[in-house]
């Protein structure tokens, strides 16, 4: 199925890219001296420099890497969440390591969906006021009709007056989709989306992102070590000690697990 | 373990001021209030007691009769050595430079050199009749010249002089009030009228025994109407007599002080749990390595001991200092003289036990919860706060248990207007309360929460977040609800009680000063308008006095009054009704001299005939008629009397000085007497004690703050994870400090509207007991002042999120993800 990218083209922005999210040039380092750890990029005395690596629209991407690989870092710099040390992160047109805090917090708002691994959901909120935090952060209306949409793909219609407490773990986590879909961002990042969860629920989870990009064009990056999750991707990144080792396009289970293997994991 | 307890508290040395601020707060309060107190004594007890200070036995009569007689049999016992003939009078007295005479009262002085105790100024005591020593507020000099007028037996006038030969030093002593005070030797005490000594003071021999020698008098006087007393229980006696109302003050002040320690101890209570909840993971960990559950609690308490023991030597040093900066301030020169410090011993170690004690008893709570932490959640992520508080229906139950029957207590006080019923039913409903707020608090949260939800998305969360652990909400709500409440029935119950007792007043009293000529020719006509022309004085009326003679055939001292005219004057014409034509308010004494009653007729007459008259009981020394009517009947009558009304803020006293300045200039004979300056006096007392009181509950509600920004400390470490998600979902970080600020006003608000509705309930109820006896209670609701405590408890509630606001908005987007 192939149905038209929506792409939102805001005036005075720079013109949509054939890539969601580019990195070039990307290192990060914590501490500094003889404690300092790597964890993208730029060895010291190794002439490599950061990590280049870009996202394509309306796709469907896994990074993934043992445990220490620099992925989780990777996916928070991509996504805005942590600062890189050196080079540069593209979300379309727009440089986000030039941007200040306030800049960024809203470019996260408006531009990026977030699904986490865990606590992806405020316990005080109700199901439907968390799917609509972001959007109302914003103070933006959701669109009733997609809205509706979302919910009944997620299948959580009877489920919008529970508050997280009275939610399944699968169920919190389909809500914690909704969340990510409901503003259409530019990416959804999702990190180890169904770590916490049994594999039915994961497997639920996987489907319903796999479908937003078949369906609707949605980018989604997610960052997994489970060679499972990551065959439900278009694409498969391999990054191993902060590098990028590998590149698997329409991967299954057995090409991952086989390419990690050849990383020595 | 002692190593890690002395490392934790060098770690976490900045997180203990709160607790150590609260605990230094309520201690120095504590022994500032005893240092006060003590010294008042001391203080009062040396003024007071200077005059029996060499005095070895007091002897007092039982019945007021004269002591002459006992005297001689006091001096023929073998112990005593010299007997002191106190005896007393007063005089109206002309001081040369200073119009309008004074109101002196006069002391003998001791014949025997050792039993004089005045400190002289200047100059020597009185040896001789014509010779006068003086206070120094009767302002006058050395050589002076007074002229003291006096009335003999038959109550004719007679003049006098006495030289003014030295000026003594009272050194603050209170007893002497607003008079002026002279001595005089015994002789000319009795030529101006005094009665025989009303009191003996003996000296023995050196060396002397004080109590040994009071029960040789004792029984030498066997069988006599008489006290013997040792100077020293004497002196104490009447310093005890003076200083009743400074007691009553202590105990109210120590009162504020254990509300002070009780949200100390909810503070302190709080910084622990915060504590102990930042340290989970370390406390998990030593268990890990092997520490029982019982060193986990002995190094929490340990810690708490060390805290409790510096915070609460810190509180009593300020209090000290605050007693000795009280004591600079004030001086001798008020109602409750203050000379230096005395501080007592009890304070000291009172101070430091009870803030130890305090400190311990409020991390015992935290320090139980901290044996509780597993080994594994130093493997686990921070648990978030259990959504729920388990249990409170004992709470619940023991509130009602104290509120019922405390209210029940409460009305029967004021029904019967009984104080030692209502302030048990006051203290019983209160405690109630405190532990019903626990209760109470966290839905009212969330109602107001609910309330606020249309503030946007950052108000719901917050109105959320406010109950999430509701017991500790409670807490935090309930310490500032204390100190609130105790605030506002303050603030009301002044309000009330002031109201009431200027009624009061102005019933009792309702000329603020009145001027009386003296002289047969009365005053001059133009005296009105010149003594309206003085500052302060609002209005002025003058009465004209004659003589009538009533049913019982004697010639009575009558006054006219212009009803019109006096109408403004009078403050209040309650006690005291003006007359109308053809009626006499009369004094109460024409009950049983005249068998008059109210409604009677009554004929008075004059050198102009005679009247009967409608009688109307007032207060008044004299007839009251109106002036027409009273110069019908006596043609001579002139104007002799003014009263006048004082500007409402004016300075008693100095309006009452010119007005004695103006009016004794226009007639030498005049005496200016008048209650305007109890009145201000009254005020003035109400006032200290409304900004003292309020200034130390607002150490209360200073320290129930702290617990508000402590507790939303422990929400920021507690929310991390949550708060890194909210800035991962596009939170700013103004939006964040915003969530704190929130939370923390609506916390505070509500605590503090609860606070303001509880404290003005109990003033009123507290007032209307206490008052209910004296007549109508006049209710007065300081609406600004109450307003204003709600508007500062509530910003300073949002202040008190600032420090965890910044801290929350620091938070990393990151945060979240670290599982």
């Amino acid at each position: 199925m192939s149905a038209p990218v929506p792409v939102m083209t805001v005036p005075g922005e720079p013109p949509p890219t054939a890539d969601a999210v580019r990195a070039s040039g990307l290192t990060r380092t914590y501490g500094s001296g003889s404690t300092a750890v790597h964890a993208l990029g730029g060895r010291v005395g190794d002439g490599t420099a950061g990590v280049d690596v870009a996202f394509a629209r309306g796709a469907f991407t896994a990074i993934m890497g043992p445990s220490g690989s620099g992925k989780s870092t990777l996916m928070h710099c991509l996504a805005g969440l942590d600062t890189p040390t050196g080079g540069q992160v593209f979300l379309g047109g727009t440089e986000l390591t030039s941007l200040r805090d306030d800049q960024l917090t809203r470019l996260r708002r408006d531009r990026i969906g977030f699904v986490f691994q865990s606590f992806n959901l405020l316990p005080v909120l109700d199901a439907r006021e968390n799917i609509v935090l972001p959007m109302q952060l914003a103070g933006r209306r959701p669109d009733p009709t997609w809205f509706d949409a979302v919910v009944a793909r997620l299948g959580l219609r009877d489920r919008l007056r529970h508050r997280p407490a009275e939610l399944s773990g699968g169920q919190q986590q389909r809500v914690a989709v909704a969340r990510a879909l409901l503003p259409r961002p530019d990416v959804v990042f999702a990190d180890e989306p169904t770590g916490n969860l049994d594999s039915r629920a994961g497997a639920e989870v996987l489907d319903l992102l796999r479908s937003s990009v078949r369906e609707t064009g949605q980018t989604v990056v997610m960052v997994t070590h489970d060679p499972a999750a990551a065959a439900y991707a278009d694409r498969v990144v391999l990054l191993a000690d902060g590098r990028v080792a590998g590149d698997i396009d329409d991967p299954t289970a057995d090409s991952v697990l086989a390419a990690l293997r050849g990383l020595g994991a | 373990m002692l190593r890690v307890i002395t490392a934790g508290l060098r770690a976490h040395a900045a997180r203990l001021v709160a607790s150590t601020v609260a605990i230094v707060i309520a201690v120095g309060f504590v022994v500032a209030t005893v240092t006060l107190s003590e010294t008042t004594r001391s203080t009062m007890l040396e003024a007071v007691g200077a005059r029996y200070t060499s005095t070895d036995v007091v002897v007092t009569s039982t019945t007021g009769a004269p002591l002459d007689d006992v005297a001689r049999d006091v001096a023929a016992l073998p112990g005593v050595a010299a007997v002191d003939l106190a005896r007393s009078t007063s005089v109206q007295a002309l001081v040369p430079g200073r119009t309008g005479a004074q109101y002196l009262l006069v002391d003998s002085v001791a014949e025997d050199p050792a039993l004089r105790w005045q400190h002289l100024a200047g100059g020597a005591l009185p040896d001789r009749p014509g010779e006068v020593a003086v206070s120094e507020r009767v302002g006058a000099e050395i050589g002076d010249v007074l002229i003291a007028t006096t009335y003999d037996d038959e109550g004719r006038e007679v003049t006098s002089e006495a030289t003014v030969v030295g000026v003594v030093d009272l050194r603050g002593d209170p007893s002497a009030g607003i008079n002026g005070r002279a001595f005089v030797v015994g002789e000319q005490v009795e030529t101006w009228g005094g009665l025989g000594p009303s009191e003996l003071r003996i000296a023995g021999w050196p060396r002397t025994d004080p109590p040994l020698l009071a029960a040789e008098v004792r029984s030498g006087l066997e069988g006599q109407a008489v006290d013997v007393r040792t100077g020293e229980e004497q002196a104490v006696r009447e310093a005890e007599a003076l200083t009743g109302d400074a007691r009553v003050l202590t105990l109210m002040l120590l009162v504020f002080g254990t509300v002070a320690l009780l949200v100390a101890g909810l503070v302190i209570a709080n910084t622990f749990a915060v504590l102990l909840a930042q340290r989970t993971r370390e406390l998990a960990l030593l268990r890990c390595v092997g520490a029982t559950s019982r060193q986990v609690r002995r190094s929490v308490l340990a810690e708490a001991a060390v805290t409790g023991v510096a915070a609460s030597a810190l509180g009593v040093g300020a209090g000290i200092g605050l007693a000795a900066l009280v004591s600079a301030l004030v001086g001798t020169d008020s109602p409750v003289p203050l000379a230096g410090v005395t501080v007592p011993l009890s304070a000291v170690l009172g101070g430091l036990a009870v803030g130890t004690v305090t400190t311990l008893l409020a991390a015992l709570a935290p320090a139980r919860a901290a044996t509780r932490v597993a080994p594994l959640a130093a493997l686990r992520p921070l648990d978030p706060a259990p959504l729920r508080s388990r249990g409170g229906v004992r709470r619940l139950v023991a509130g009602l248990l104290l509120v019922v029957p405390g209210v029940a207590l409460m009305v029967a006080g004021i029904a019967v207007g009984d104080v030692l019923l209502s302030v048990p039913g006051g203290a019983l409903s209160f405690l109630g309360v405190v532990l019903l707020a626990q209760r109470a608090v966290p839905p009212v949260v969330a109602a107001a929460g609910r309330l606020v939800r249309s503030g946007g998305v950052t108000a719901r969360l917050a109105g959320g977040n406010a109950t999430r652990n509701p017991r500790r909400t409670a807490a935090t709500a309930t310490a500032l609800l204390i100190g609130v409440t105790l605030t506002s029935a303050m603030v009301v119950g002044a309000a009330t009680t002031r109201a009431t007792a200027q009624a009061g007043l102005a019933a009792q009293y309702p000329t603020d000063v009145v001027v009386t000529g003296n002289s047969e020719d009365g005053v001059p006509a133009s005296l009105v308008g010149r003594l309206e022309a003085v500052d302060g004085v609002q209005a002025a009326t003058a009465l004209t006095a004659g003589g009538l003679t009533g049913p019982d055939g004697y010639e009575t001292w009558s006054l006219g009054v212009d009803p019109a005219e006096a109408a403004p004057v009078l403050r209040s014409t309650d006690d005291l009704p003006l007359p109308a034509e053809g009626t006499a308010v009369l004094p109460w004494w024409t009950v049983d001299t005249w068998g008059i009653e109210d409604g009677d007729e009554v004929t008075l007459s004059g050198d102009g005939g005679s009247r009967t008259f409608t009688a109307r009981l007032g207060d008044t020394d004299h007839p009251l008629l109106t002036t027409t009517d009273l110069t019908a009947l006596d043609p001579d009558a002139v104007a002799d009397t003014l009263w006048l009304r004082l500007a409402d803020g004016a300075d008693p006293a100095a309006v009452v000085d010119e007005v004695t300045d103006v009016a004794g200039a226009a007639v030498p004979t005049a005496a200016v007497t008048g209650l305007a300056s109890e009145r201000a006096a009254l005020d003035e007392v109400l006032d200290v004690l409304l900004l003292i009181v309020t200034g130390l509950l607002g150490v209360a509600v200073l320290i129930a703050l702290i617990g508000v920004g402590n507790t939303l400390a422990l929400s920021v470490v507690e929310r991390r994870q949550e708060n890194g998600l909210l800035r991962a979902l596009g939170l700013t970080r103004g939006q964040v400090r915003g969530l704190l600020a929130w939370e923390a006003a609506l916390v505070a608000g509500v605590a503090a509207v609860l606070g303001v509705v509880l404290g003005t309930a109990y003033g009123l109820i507290g007032v209307a007991s206490v008052l209910g006896d004296y007549g109508e209670v006049v209710l007065s609701m300081p609406w600004l002042q109450v307003g204003a405590i709600v508007v500062v408890a509530t910003a300073a509630g949002l202040l008190a999120s600032v420090l965890p606001g910044r801290r929350a908005a620091r938070t990393p987007p990151v945060a979240a993800l670290a599982g």
